[in-house]
């Protein structure tokens, strides 16, 4: 097995140890870092998604996996800025203000990172200046909102409502996700896509970007 | 108040828990820790009702929740009244009660409920009141309820020891015993159906899984680990559950020997199995992991008392019904029907006379705190005309009554069901 095929073997195994040393052995052999995500990680985390979808998976090996991809994106991070490789795209991510639940929102993290989007990632209880700012500081062309509450899931709108008053909102593609927001809610308060599941994400991210 | 019926509130939630269809059905808000009303709505019911005005007491702070009086009881026409454990879930007992200014809320909470506030506005309370130690929950600006803090000691595979992830199960004491015993006396007097809550059995619950409740706490308690432990070190996990299965047991034991078959039902654990649209685990996950632990529980409980066994979980969890069932639960919450799979007219008919459905009766995520009291009145009718045949349902929103929510929508929701049952105020 060539260490590409290791590589996205160990992601979908959720084995965070063999996908570092499949990364390393593979840099080390001379594979260009961006080979190993355009054709390790992002077909591994496109079956991880594949495999949740049909409810093979679950969360527990879907963070297994993230985790894996992860340990491969540490060492392979510096090496893909050095070679100046470009993203799929650059996504700000966060789970909005007032709302400290980051799981649902982590695991879209990962997926994003693993489909070849540079991710930053703000944590939970982001506020909207501070998602504008990261925006900003970044040059990111995609926003990410999370929220489990009902009582939070209000400051998705404020959140965009901030991207318009600092007139970044036809600069950046929003989309948000999480238990209780739906596609209705996304369409209420102006945001570009709704994301159901964490797999459903990436080609969600995918499509917008390309608009 | 609501005009007087021939049975009591008692007699018709056992017969709609015995899957026969009472008089009407029965209403329950406020019964335990996931069927109840954020404090900030208590207070506007109490106002609505033109109950006396005074301090709401928080009685369970994790999720912010109002205690329901009997005044409110009645004025919204429940039938079920419940008994709860001695200390909250950060440690401190819910006694000697003390005013606090809640964000402009004037509400009561217990001497040990300890915060600091910082001038970001977020709110940190501390395990058992004790300042001294790191605190254990935070309540963000813009949130209404607090999340726990994790406290994650570094892991070393070698010396992982379930019994670090036991330090908040033991043997019940004397004053849980007596506040127990006090409390089910009080109850039981009320002529309301009587739901418990006493702690101890909830495996892997992952609001518990932090510890909110220590000052110091081992083991695995950061969230993402435990789930990934429930796949990857699954020996542990059984280590914990086996030894909390033991001491529940033991607990429930000592407790039924003081109040005997005195309450009607138990809220024995709420691990969410669902998310919205899939779950945290196979159904073979489930029968390895949970199954044989809830089975012990609900096998003494059925053996020994007339007690009836309650299960919530969120979610699309209707794959995991047969297994409940299998393992004993009677009684099902908050049955959420927006989630994947969980479409009412399907569960009613596939295991209305297996289960009992305690909840289902209203969205909380949608429809109540978003929609127009027509829209409320409307999904309640329905759910109603579903899910009350034949017995085995108690109305229930799905979960708690969040804060925020319209009180006309909360009036409408209980107007609705006071319609269907063909009861009105007086």
């Amino acid at each position: 097995m060539s260490e590409l095929e290791q590589l996205h073997q160990a992601v979908i195994d959720g084995e965070w140890k063999s996908a570092a040393a499949a990364t390393q052995a593979a840099i080390t052999a001379g594979v260009a870092p961006l080979t190993l995500v355009t054709e390790s990680l992002v077909p591994a985390m496109d079956e991880v998604g594949r495999r949740f979808e049909c409810e093979d998976y679950f969360v527990p090996e879907m963070l297994l996996s993230a985790r894996a991809m992860k340990a491969s994106m540490e060492i392979l991070r510096p090496l893909l800025a050095a070679s100046g490789s470009k993203p799929v795209g650059r996504v700000v991510i966060g789970t909005v203000k007032g709302d400290l639940h980051d799981i649902g929102k982590n695991l879209v993290s990962s997926m994003l990172e693993g489909g070849g989007f540079e991710v930053i990632d703000l944590g939970a209880d982001v506020s909207p200046q501070r998602f504008v700012e990261a925006v900003t500081t970044n040059d990111a062309n995609l926003v990410a909102l999370s929220a489990l509450l009902t009582v939070t899931m209000t400051a998705m709108k404020t959140t965009i409502e901030a991207f318009r008053t600092a007139g970044l909102r036809e600069k950046v593609k929003i989309m948000v996700g999480g238990a209780p927001v739906t596609q209705q809610y996304a369409d209420a308060i102006g945001a570009d896509g709704y994301g159901e599941s964490a797999a459903g994400a990436v080609a969600l991210a995918r499509k917008l970007v390309a608009a | 108040m609501l005009n007087q019926t021939a049975i009591s509130s008692r007699d018709r939630l056992r017969t709609a828990l015995d899957h026969r269809e009472p008089d009407r059905i029965p209403l329950d808000l406020g019964s335990t820790g996931v069927t109840g009303i954020h404090v900030s709505c208590v207070a506007e019911l109490r106002d609505h009702f033109g109950l006396a005005r005074e301090p709401v007491k928080v009685h369970e702070p994790y999720q912010m929740l109002g205690q329901v009086e009997d005044d409110l009881r009645a004025a919204m026409g429940l039938d079920v009244t419940g008994v709860f454990p001695r200390k909250t879930m950060f440690g401190f007992p819910n006694t000697d009660w003390k005013e606090w200014n809640f964000r402009g809320l004037e509400v009561m909470v217990p001497a040990d409920f300890r915060i600091e506030t910082e001038a970001s506005g977020d709110i940190f309370i501390y395990p058992e009141g004790d300042q001294t130690a790191a605190p254990s929950a935070r309540m963000p600006m813009g949130s209404a309820f607090f999340d726990t803090i994790i406290r994650q000691p570094e892991i070393d595979e070698e010396k992982l020891d379930p019994a670090d992830n036991l330090e908040e199960y033991g043997p019940i004491s004397d004053d849980d015993l007596n506040h127990i015993e006090r409390s089910v006396r009080a109850a039981g007097g009320s002529g309301y159906g009587v739901m418990a809550t006493f702690g101890g059995t909830a495996f892997g619950d992952i609001a518990l899984v932090p510890a909110p409740s220590l000052k110091n706490p081992k083991g695995i308690r950061d969230v993402t680990e435990w789930y990934i432990s429930t796949r990857t070190r699954r020996g542990y996990i059984h280590g914990i559950f086996e030894r909390q299965c033991e001491i529940g047991i033991r607990n429930l034991t000592r407790i039924h020997d003081r109040i005997g078959d005195a309450v009607d039902c138990v809220f024995l654990c709420g691990t969410d199995f669902g998310t919205q649209t899939s779950a945290f685990c196979s159904v073979s996950t489930f029968r390895e992991l949970w199954f044989p632990y809830y089975k012990q529980i609900n096998d003494w409980v059925h053996a020994n008392t007339t007690w009836k066994c309650f299960k919530h979980s969120c979610g699309s969890v209707e794959r995991f019904f047969e297994s409940f069932i299998e393992a004993g639960f009677d009684i099902v919450n908050p049955v959420q029907c927006s989630a994947a799979g969980m479409e009412p007219a399907g569960l009613k008919q596939k295991y209305g006379s297996r289960l009992v459905f305690w909840g289902g009766g209203i969205d909380t995520q949608k429809t109540l705190p978003f929609g127009t009291p027509d829209e409320v009145r409307e999904q309640v009718l329905r759910r109603c005309e579903i899910f009350a045949p034949g017995g085995g349902f108690v109305f229930n929103s799905i979960h708690n009554l969040q804060a925020g929510t319209p009180v006309a929508n909360i009036i409408a929701m209980l107007d609705a069901v006071h319609q269907f049952n063909g009861v009105s105020h007086v």
